[in-house]
């Protein structure tokens, strides 16, 4: 085990630690860093790199201890390390940049005075003498590759990932430049700039264009997704992007250095010149660079400047041996991960892929304790991931956690299908550093306010997009486009209950709360969380309370709230079941709210229902959908507020025979095809890729 | 009076012993030659103020320290702590004098082995700037004289140039003698600036201050406060957070160890606690410069041998009083004996005559 620790314990040093940290993981070494070398304030992002690699005092037993930045060594650091009572078997190692003797010398005694025994000192001006960054703390360090990685690939577009520093966007001419170089054929471009920069494009015109944050990705998993990366400003822009820039180079990629001094060249990298105005650089690429990509990124691979910072050059100089590569310790297997969203409805959605797939594929789930009982019940393995609290101290602190139980659970040749909205920030740089194949099922019906370019972004990572349609054409509509986009039927439950099964569950509802059953209604409105039904509950409640020999159930998801006085009702009882599709196809009248799920099951269960749509600024647009219904005379719909309406269609479905006025209409509905089946052969289909 | 005159080069900015003793130094000096103090701002010190040990005496004395001098002469110049300028890459004054002697608080050498500092960087800035007869390196104790000899042999060429000097250019301990507690308790403490060198290892400091001890000040000991894995019986204190005669007051064994890899090139701290009457326990290697003065034992036994003395009460009066008798071969008056020679050859010859 390795510790690494800074010289310093501030914001900068620990951004070193987290990108040496990645680059000798890489390298095959197990890295541990200190929890206590986190400084004050430390940024999401960097929470999420530093995540795999922490741990606590008790639990760090290391072999070596290396410690960067050592031309500046403070007493925290001293601290740090004398309180971990490291012992002379342990090997310590302080990489820096000295600038004499004396440098080394203070460096090595502050070391020996916390420690006890006498380091040995790495000065990178040995052997790294031209540096892309002088004051770098962490040293420069890439594997260079014999060949270059990501040969051009015919009909195949070239990720160009352009850094702008945002000074320059502040030009007005600058966005639609590039965005025109967006256009040129050959080129998948992306823009990288800081999160101020981001946020300018973001709330340009061209906010469509893809754009990394520079602290978004680690450099190593940014430089995966380059193909061509072109560097503008004035000097080489900080210690991420030129572990980045490095790392292209190292892969036999291209560079291009449109810094106004050439900033990258005149260090002697292998970078290619590019003229530092935006306007040219699309002329520059499509001249030159498109065509010469790997013949560049061969002469970089041949270059002395670069084999001085091949990781094998520093691990020699620290006595560390590279490991071979981690072989994997099983068989690939796909992992399915649903949100939690609001109710069960990504998990079932994701369970009922999973069973349409073939019985040798045996997927495993990761989902949230709401959705675990369910997934368990249903014969998967399933890993329970942290829900979100207002405990934590961050917001995203459980998805933190999730980070690291997705990484414990999945290889490099797993694949991961995520089902929900909102791309966590675990599964985007889980499926990103690992490079696993990846499916996003998403569902659409989104709100206006929710389609826009960040919602969609992080779709960049995922191999493929599954979209299930809506059972009703006005309710389909496309986000985004592309080869990777798959549209598949409705995801839907496809088992009916019979006459005789409904008659028999009937029965059994009556024994188990022993009152007569004439009457079944079946009330499943949501957690209580994105929208309050407590009022429609009750007047539900008070409504069937008059019925004799009626019997309401009201169904309680988990993490329900319900309100106590719906406990009062003689006629209304609270359940809590994972049978809910089948209770309400053996029900009456069914009140409902839209989700895509419940919306379906009912639909395509042809049950009588009352669609009542929730809303929420995170939900999908679920009026819209019980609207369609709706308008095609196969369900009712009421809206939260219309009390007087929901009373005269309980009245219509269980005293006037509404719901056999449904049956005809159902007749003529025509429902699309499920798309359950097309679903896993498309999941199987990538998990073979 | 020798007549002669002597300038000091010190920066009077660093923390500690060595500022006590240069203070202590300047007086007894002051009664031998004409003084003169240039005073120079070292990147080691940087942001730091004067110490008040040498502040005291600059007051006590009526000396107005030169500050960063372009020039700096006198019969014999004596520049204390040459390793101060092992952060600079010029030597900004020049030196003219008849003697150039530089006194080397610090040790060249680690018990690892490391280098203490870019030694002959140090002296060769000042050999490029010095005018001057003789050059020469003194030492302050046996143990520093080890360390320089031990540096010289790794580089045939180093220090040449350079003479040493016969006798130890020892820290003066002039320090009014308290006498000896008649019934000594498990009272242990330690004081020291706050550096990484002068603490040893946790083990080892738990094993000097157990939670059996009565009390276990450590005064200096900032880099312990507030920290998770320090023990809550030990009682820290901030360096200058209390005046070390009230420290030493409260206690009855001065316990110090320093990092294993660092050793004291003289060991004041050690003299200041024989000097308030208190029974001083170290390794041996620190306790070779005070003989029987001090008790040297393994961090182990510490235990052990407090316990001797608190059944002993007579033995530790006697031995306090046996430490300060021998301390006394490092008062003014030896330093005297042992300095007047290199005046009286440094004064200008008609004075001399």
């Amino acid at each position: 085990m390795i510790l690494l620790c800074a010289g310093q314990r501030d914001e900068q040093n620990f951004d070193a630690l987290l990108t040496f940290a990645a680059a000798l993981s890489d390298a095959g070494q197990e890295v541990v860093i200190d929890s206590r070398s986190m400084p004050e304030q430390v940024f999401k992002n960097q929470k999420y790199e530093a995540a795999p690699f922490l741990a606590e005092a008790a639990d760090i037993d290391p072999t070596t201890v290396i410690v960067l930045g050592s031309q500046s060594i403070g007493e925290e650091t001293q601290t740090l390390l004398r309180s971990l009572r490291l012992g002379p078997e342990v090997d310590l190692l302080l990489i820096g940049r000295f600038a004499n003797y004396q440098d080394e010398l203070t460096a090595t005694n502050r070391i020996a005075f916390a420690c006890g025994h006498a380091p040995r000192c790495v000065n990178l001006a040995d052997f790294q003498p031209h540096p892309l960054l002088e004051r770098a703390r962490a040293p420069l360090a890439a594997p260079v590759s014999d060949a270059p990685k990501a040969p051009t690939v015919p009909g195949t577009k070239a990720r160009v990932v352009v850094y702008l520093p945002p000074t320059l966007l502040e030009n007005p001419s600058v966005l639609p430049q590039l965005n025109a170089l967006g256009h040129l054929a050959g080129v998948d471009l992306h823009l990288l700039s800081n999160s101020k920069g981001k946020t300018h494009i973001r709330n340009s015109p061209y906010s469509a264009i893809s754009v990394f944050s520079y602290g978004e990705l680690p450099p190593r998993t940014l430089a995966r997704q380059t193909d061509i990366a072109v560097f503008f400003g004035d000097a080489v822009p900080g210690e991420r992007m030129a572990a980045f820039a490095l790392d292209v180079m190292a892969a036999g990629k291209v560079v291009v250095d449109c810094t106004s001094d050439h900033a990258f060249i005149t260090t002697g990298a292998p970078a290619v010149a590019g003229d530092p105005e935006p306007a040219a650089l699309s002329a520059f690429l499509s001249g030159m660079v498109l065509e010469l990509r790997d013949e560049i990124g061969r002469r970089a691979l041949k270059n002395d400047w670069l084999a001085q910072f091949d990781i094998g050059v520093l691990l020699g100089r620290l006595g560390l041996e590279a490991a071979p590569e981690r072989a994997a310790t099983r068989g690939p297997h796909t992992l399915f991960f649903p949100t939690n969203g609001n109710g069960l409805g990504h998990a079932q959605r994701c369970a009922l892929v999973a069973e349409a797939m073939p019985d040798h594929a045996n997927p495993v789930f990761a989902a949230y304790p709401s959705c675990v009982d369910l997934l368990q019940s249903r014969g998967f393995s399933c890993q329970p991931m942290v829900s979100r609290s207002a405990d934590h101290s961050d917001e995203y602190s459980g998805d933190l956690v999730n980070l690291l139980r997705l990484r414990a659970q999945l290889q490099p040749h797993d694949h991961l299908v995520f089902d929900g909205g909102y791309v966590f920030d675990s599964v985007y740089r889980t499926i990103a550093e690992l490079q696993l194949k990846a499916t996003w099922v998403r569902r659409g019906l989104w709100q206006a306010g929710q389609v826009h370019a960040t919602a969609l972004e992080r779709e960049r990572v995922f191999s493929q997009v599954i979209v299930p349609q809506e059972a009703f054409a006005e309710l389909n509509t496309q986000y985004s486009f592309g080869p990777k986009l798959h549209q598949v039927g409705p995801i839907v439950a496809q088992s009916r209950l019979g006459a005789d099964e409904a008659r028999k569950m009937r029965e059994a509802i009556a024994n188990h709360f022993r009152q007569p059953c004439d009457t079944l209604v079946v009330t499943m409105l949501g957690g209580g969380v994105a929208s309050n039904r407590a009022s429609q509950i009750q007047l539900l409640a008070s409504l069937m309370e008059r019925r004799a020999n009626t019997l309401h159930l009201v169904v309680a998801w988990p993490n329900a709230v319900i309100a106590n006085g719906v406990y009062g009702w003689k006629n209304t009882k609270v359940v809590s079941t994972k049978q809910a599709s089948r209770l309400a196809q053996a029900a009456d009248l069914v009140v409902s709210a839209a989700g895509y799920n419940s919306f379906h099951e009912l639909i395509y269960a042809n049950a009588p229902t009352i669609f009542i749509p929730q809303y929420a600024p995170y939900l999908d647009d679920q009026e819209k959908r019980a609207r369609a219904a709706h308008d095609r005379d196969i369900a009712s719909l009421v809206l939260e507020h219309e009390t007087v309406l929901l009373e005269r269609e309980v009245a219509a479905f269980l005293d006037d025979g509404k719901g056999a006025s449904l049956t005809t209409a159902f007749e003529n509905a025509s429902l699309p095809e499920p798309g359950n089946d097309q679903a896993a052969a498309l999941i199987m289909s990538e998990a073979k890729s | 009076m020798t007549g002669a005159t002597v300038s000091y080069i010190l920066d009077p900015r660093f923390p500690g012993g060595t500022s006590s003793a240069v203070a202590a130094e300047l007086e007894v000096m002051a009664q031998m030659a004409q003084l003169r103090v240039y005073a120079i701002e070292t990147k080691m010190f940087k942001s730091r103020e004067i110490a008040p040990q040498l502040q005291a005496a600059f007051n006590a004395l009526d000396i107005e320290p030169i500050w960063n001098p372009k020039t700096i002469s006198g019969d014999l110049v004596v520049f204390h702590n040459p390793s101060c300028l092992r952060f600079e890459e010029v030597f900004p004054a020049q030196i003219v004098a008849r003697h150039l002697v530089v006194i080397e608080h610090e040790n060249f050498v680690h018990p690892t082995g490391q280098d203490a500092f870019d030694a002959e960087h140090c002296h060769t800035l000042l050999a490029r700037h010095a005018f001057v007869l003789d050059r020469t390196i003194a030492p302050i104790s046996n143990w520093n004289r080890d360390t320089i000899t031990r540096w010289q042999q790794n580089g045939p060429d180093r220090l040449t140039g350079w003479s040493m000097l016969s006798f130890d250019w020892f820290n003066i301990c002039d320090f009014d003698m308290t006498p000896p507690t008649k019934a000594p308790q498990d009272r242990r403490g330690r004081h020291s600036r706050p550096g990484f060198d002068k603490f040893p290892a946790l083990e080892v400091l738990e094993q000097c201050f157990p939670p059996s001890a009565t009390c276990n000040l450590i005064l200096g000991g900032d880099s312990f406060i507030d920290q998770d894995t320090t023990p809550a019986h030990w009682d820290l204190i901030p360096f200058r957070g209390m005046e070390v005669r009230k420290y030493l007051e409260v206690i009855d064994f001065m316990v110090y160890f320093t990092a294993q890899s660092f050793r004291e090139s003289f060991g004041r701290v050690l003299a200041e606690g024989v000097a308030a009457g208190k029974i001083v326990i170290t390794d041996s290697e620190t306790a070779r410069a005070f003989g029987p003065a001090v008790v040297a034992c393994e961090p182990a036994e510490v235990d052990e041998v407090i316990a001797s003395y608190i059944a002993d009460p007579e033995r530790y009066a006697n031995d306090v009083r046996a430490a300060q008798t021998a301390l006394t071969q490092y008062g003014p008056e030896p330093f005297r004996k042992a300095v007047n020679p290199l005046l009286v050859a440094a004064a200008p010859p008609a004075v001399a005559a």
